[in-house]
């Protein structure tokens, strides 16, 4: 299994290095921005804490109990229209930002998940369960209704057109 | 040798639960800074590109409005709600309903903030392929979207 004995190193510490210097910059220049950047950055951290504490939780659960096999079986290539209900049914109803399922997806990835079934899991997210009441009263129910239909179908398109594309 | 067959056709003994949740916890910790750097971006963006910034980009062409829609919104970051809240107000300013949908839409599928996250989690051809996928979609979807609801109106 890909990446499954890989030694424990962090990622993206170049990235993080780029913003505490770019922070580092915008305090010199405007230390009232950078503080208000900090403040923000709490903010959403604070936020998305339980969504990343469940992300680990259901990954420690999906690796328990689902033998890779079964994984491959419900998602990969082999999964046919159920891997794409089941893409859709998780985007749809998984919350947060995007970045936060990351470790999920690529443990599933690393599993043998379609690369069709990522894209149409990212892509269906645009539709927000909780969201929906407000969605209706800003936009109507109608328009809620027509965008909804046009995103679930637009997903499988995408994750369809990617796995052409990667042939 | 039919011993042999049969012993090595047995699964593997499941690991103990704390043997994988500490492997699953290790995968995240590893991935922290890159999540962090990310946070760090989007505080920046919340503070920098104000929501009036971001209705100020739009100048009353349909078609142009669409793609300054479905560029703002992957620029912007943050709740999906301020998006619900700013594509109210576009059109009550008399935005086109092209451009709104294809802001709300690319507000969450789309985000220049989290690519270089995206890049080292899933590579680059996978990254460069969906968003280019997102972005088309984000356009046909809001076009379409329009036209069905002037026809239904």
């Amino acid at each position: 299994m890909k990446g499954k004995n890989k030694p424990f190193a962090f990622r993206g510490l170049y990235l993080l290095s780029f913003v505490v210097v770019v922070y580092g910059s915008v305090f010199f220049f405007n230390a009232q921005v950078a503080g208000l950047a900090i403040g923000k950055s709490w903010v959403v951290l604070r936020k998305i804490l339980p969504i990343l504490a469940f992300v680990v939780f259901f990954t420690t659960l999906l690796n328990f109990f689902l033998r890779p096999k079964k994984i491959t079986a419900h998602l990969g290539k082999e999964s046919g229209a159920k891997g794409w209900f089941w893409a859709l049914v998780a985007g749809v109803l998984s919350h947060g930002p995007m970045y936060a399922w990351y470790p999920l997806i690529e443990d599933l990835r690393s599993h043998g998940m379609r690369d069709g079934l990522i894209v149409t899991f990212f892509a269906s997210r645009t539709i927000k369960v909780p969201l929906l009441p407000m969605m209706v009263d800003y936009f109507g129910l109608t328009f809620t209704i027509v965008l909804s239909f046009y995103i679930l179908i637009g997903s499988v398109l995408q994750g369809l057109l990617l796995e052409i594309t990667e042939r | 040798m039919g011993i042999d067959k049969k012993q090595k056709k047995q699964p593997a003994p499941r690991p103990a639960f704390s043997q994988v949740l500490r492997k699953s916890s290790l995968s995240f910790l590893a991935m922290a800074p890159l999540l962090l750097g990310v946070i760090g971006l989007v505080g920046l963006f919340q503070v920098l590109v104000t929501p009036k910034m971001l209705a100020s980009l739009f100048q009353g062409n349909p078609f142009l409005d669409t793609l300054i829609g479905t560029l703002s919104g992957a620029a912007a970051a943050g709740n999906p709600i301020v998006s619900y809240l700013i594509g109210g107000e576009l059109l009550d300013q008399g935005i086109s309903l092209y451009a709104v949908t294809a802001f709300l839409l690319s507000w969450v599928t789309l985000g220049f903030i989290q690519l270089p996250a995206e890049v080292a989690v899933f590579g680059g051809t996978f990254t460069l392929y969906r968003n280019i996928l997102s972005f088309v979609f984000t356009m046909l979807i809001a076009v379409l979207t329009a036209l069905t609801m002037q026809v239904l109106s």
